[in-house]
């Protein structure tokens, strides 16, 4: 691996009797834009507390740039910006005065214009920000996260709550971040937006790293095989597509078929010749490969049985 | 940075502050309506509320410091503001120390406000010593900023806040001296001041305005603020919570008694010292009683001037048949008496008083003409109005001041019990004053 950003060895955090954390080692290379997943309650916001020193691990270590996060914690702080679920400011607070206070705290800072620039909040720099809408506020809140000109960033589920037109807003202006060589590291629901945006995942589940890889990668790993969905007039029977060549499984839903396929090609052509011959018409035909939803699936629910 | 962070944040504390109308209203608006209303009930003090000023000041102080700020800090935290400081480097020096100094300069402001209204409307001037004042500012803001600071660290939510700085602020204002004056409190209330810093802060703020040190005396004062704020601001700090989700510590306990010791150090030395007593009412206290006050006075139940207990003999020609030359003595005596003369007027009248009743209680053979010769000299000696107020003020604090329990130097020994003697010369003022009213025949 490339230098390394941010290490985490054996992490473990403990809330009374629940496990958070069990556990958890990962690397994130310089410049590399990371990402978190897993089902609410898996210890992604945990895991992300801890490297920002918001909680104290029970045991484990983290290491941000080489330097531990508990011993020198001020130095750290000096390097990583970071943007918290649920964090809001007073409601008479501005944009400019937001950015403007967190700036003076540190000894190489952005200016709150160019931030609010960069940012798009140009037209509500001087609102208060109880005027400010979701997606403002969490532009906002970003534009905080990147006021020290950081070399790692942290981002918990900085779309959340988002309609979409924003969510893709606020992805233009992450992925805008990795030109500048930054480390992004963020933990999100949307499994899509950590396929578009992430060099590479890492899946939680239960407070145990249980995948770790390129979104490529781990959906090219799949258990799932590639689904062909047709629809024609008249339908085709069961016998017809039971004949189908490298099909592997199916269903009928009451208009469509659902074909599995270990050979998206072979079963196409084939299913193309049949309907031909059988002068029925194509109504609808659609491929389907394995998403990361699909992996989300199915290794979260291999966990699900695999625990007491 | 620190420096930077520092100042930054302190002038948009401030500046959000003065954005905030709910702020306002609490933060000046209230202050300055306790100015008019204890304006309305001490206004004939002469200068009027100059007594009442560092009760003013100190509700502001405890009201900006036990609610304003806590609420404040704990809204911020319950927003997630405060975890978001957290991720700042070496924030939290700077942004507590900030937040302390934003509410220290707008109590002050709002201290000020009450000064230039009181002196506007009420004519109440300005301390005479002000960095006397000033002093007593800064420790009573001191003592409880640090207060303010336990109680945001130990409440969870904003109605948290306003539970426990009820439990501060109730008390201080009910029987620490400081809503209600200490000399208007029953003995066992004084005793209870002690161990409170509301009558403190109230002395060190009045030595600004009289240039009086108080019962305690200035030092004693200054030092017991500064115990208890430094005690409160240990424990606020070490509970210091940035995360609403956490709970305050285990040791939480340990760190509120460490809090506490302070109040039971400082209320256990006033105790042994004695000067939980009632201090002295100021020379024109009495003078601020109001006429309904003083018509309120219930002169029902007293015993007949002629009966065994508190008798009064006839007024002159009446029947003078028993004025012997003991009389006219004792009439030549008390006018240079020096307990009658005392510069406290009110203390002077009682002094007097207590004449009559030590030779009522010592059965007497003349207790009633010594009665007598002591309403004349009281007639006598005092203008109708002044004489009327402090025996109004003797009557409705009857533990306050002293009493004398023997007078050889006029000729009335005896060895009495000082709450008998009390308890009597009481009656003896009301026989007085109804006269002087036309409430009781002569």
């Amino acid at each position: 691996m490339a230098e390394v950003a941010l290490s985490i060895r054996e992490l473990a955090k403990r809330y009374g009797s629940v496990e958070a954390v069990r556990g958890i080692s990962l690397d994130v290379a310089v410049g590399e834009i990371f990402g978190l997943i897993g089902p609410n309650g898996a210890g992604k916001s945990t895991t992300l507390e801890c490297v920002l020193g918001l909680c104290t691990p029970d045991s484990g270590s983290i290491l941000v740039r080489g330097m531990d996060v508990r011993e020198r914690a001020s130095d750290v702080k000096a390097i990583v910006g970071a943007q918290l679920q649920a964090s809001g400011l007073p409601d008479a607070m501005t944009p400019r005065q937001a950015l403007g206070l967190c700036a003076s705290f540190y000894r190489r800072a952005a200016s709150p214009d160019e931030l609010i620039g960069r940012f798009r909040l140009g037209d509500k720099a001087d609102a208060r920000y109880a005027s400010l809408s979701g997606g403002q506020r969490q532009r906002l809140a970003l534009a905080m996260a990147f006021v020290n000109e950081p070399e790692v960033v942290v981002l918990d589920e900085p779309t959340a709550g988002l309609d979409p037109h924003a969510r893709r807003d606020l992805h233009e202006l992450i992925a805008a971040q990795r030109s500048a060589g930054r480390t992004i590291v963020f933990s999100t629901h949307f499994l899509e937006e950590a396929r578009s945006l992430c060099d590479r995942v890492a899946l939680i589940d239960r407070g145990v790293l249980i995948a770790l890889d390129a979104p490529e990668a781990m959906i090219a790993r799949s258990a799932s095989p590639p689904r062909i969905e047709v629809r024609t007039r008249p339908g085709l029977g069961e016998t017809d597509i039971a004949g189908l060549p490298a099909v592997a499984g199916f269903s009928f839903d009451g208009s469509a078929w659902r074909i599995g396929t270990t050979a998206v090609n072979r079963t196409v052509t084939a299913l193309a010749a049949l309907v031909e011959s059988r002068g029925a018409e194509l109504q609808d035909l659609q491929i389907h490969r394995p998403t990361l939803d699909d992996v989300f699936h199915e290794l979260t629910a291999a966990g699900a049985r695999r625990a007491p | 940075m620190i420096l930077r962070g520092y100042l930054y944040h302190l002038q948009l504390g401030l500046r959000l502050n003065f954005a905030s109308k709910q702020a306002l209203v609490y933060g000046f608006a209230v202050p300055l309506f306790f100015v008019v209303a204890f304006g309305a009930v001490f206004r004939s003090g002469t200068p009027p509320l100059l007594h009442q000023m560092s009760q003013l000041v100190t509700i502001s102080i405890l009201g900006g410091a036990c609610f304003g700020m806590p609420t404040a800090m704990v809204a911020e935290r319950e927003r997630g503001l405060w975890r978001r400081f957290r991720l700042l480097p070496r924030a939290t020096v700077p942004i507590v120390a900030s937040t302390l100094t934003a509410r220290f300069v707008l109590i002050a402001a709002a201290a000020v406000l009450q000064l230039v209204l009181a002196r506007l409307v009420y004519g109440t001037p300005f301390p005479q010593y002000p960095a006397l004042f000033a002093a007593g500012y800064a420790f009573a803001a001191f003592a409880f900023l640090g207060l303010g600071l336990l109680v945001a660290a130990l409440a969870n939510d904003v109605p948290a806040v306003q539970a426990l700085g009820q439990c501060v602020f109730l008390p201080l204002i009910m029987i620490g001296g400081v809503g209600v004056p200490l000399a208007a409190l029953p003995s066992w209330a004084r005793a209870v001041a002690g161990f409170l810093p509301g009558r403190y802060s109230v002395e060190a703020i009045q030595a600004g305005y009289t240039g009086d040190d108080g019962q305690h005396g200035l030092i004693l004062n200054l030092a017991a603020l500064l115990a208890i704020g430094a005690a409160a601001g240990l424990a606020g700090a070490r509970l210091f919570r940035w995360d609403p989700g956490h709970r305050p510590s285990q040791n939480a306990r340990v760190w509120i008694l460490v809090a506490l010791l302070p109040w039971v150090a400082v209320g256990a030395a006033a105790l042994a010292g004695g000067q939980w007593r009632a201090p002295a009412a100021p020379a024109d206290a009495a003078a601020e009683l109001s006429a309904a006050q003083i018509d309120s006075i219930d002169y029902r139940g007293l015993p007949p001037d002629e009966s065994t207990v508190t008798p009064v003999a006839p007024p002159p020609g009446v029947d003078d048949s028993a004025q012997p030359a003991r009389l006219a003595a004792l009439a030549k005596g008390l006018e240079t008496w020096r307990p009658g003369h005392v510069p406290d007027r009110t203390q002077a009248i009682r002094n007097l008083l207590c004449v009559a009743t030590v030779a009522d209680l010592n059965e007497d053979p003349l207790e009633g003409s010594i009665a007598r010769t002591v309403f004349m000299h009281l007639f006598g000696h005092f203008k109708e109005q002044e004489l009327t107020q402090s025996l109004a003020w003797i009557i409705l604090h009857p533990d306050e001041g002293w009493v004398l329990t023997n007078i050889p130097e006029l000729g009335i020994p005896g060895d009495m019990d000082q709450k008998i003697v009390r308890d009597r010369s009481i009656l003896y003022a009301k026989k007085v004053l109804g006269r002087i009213r036309g409430r009781l025949p002569d």
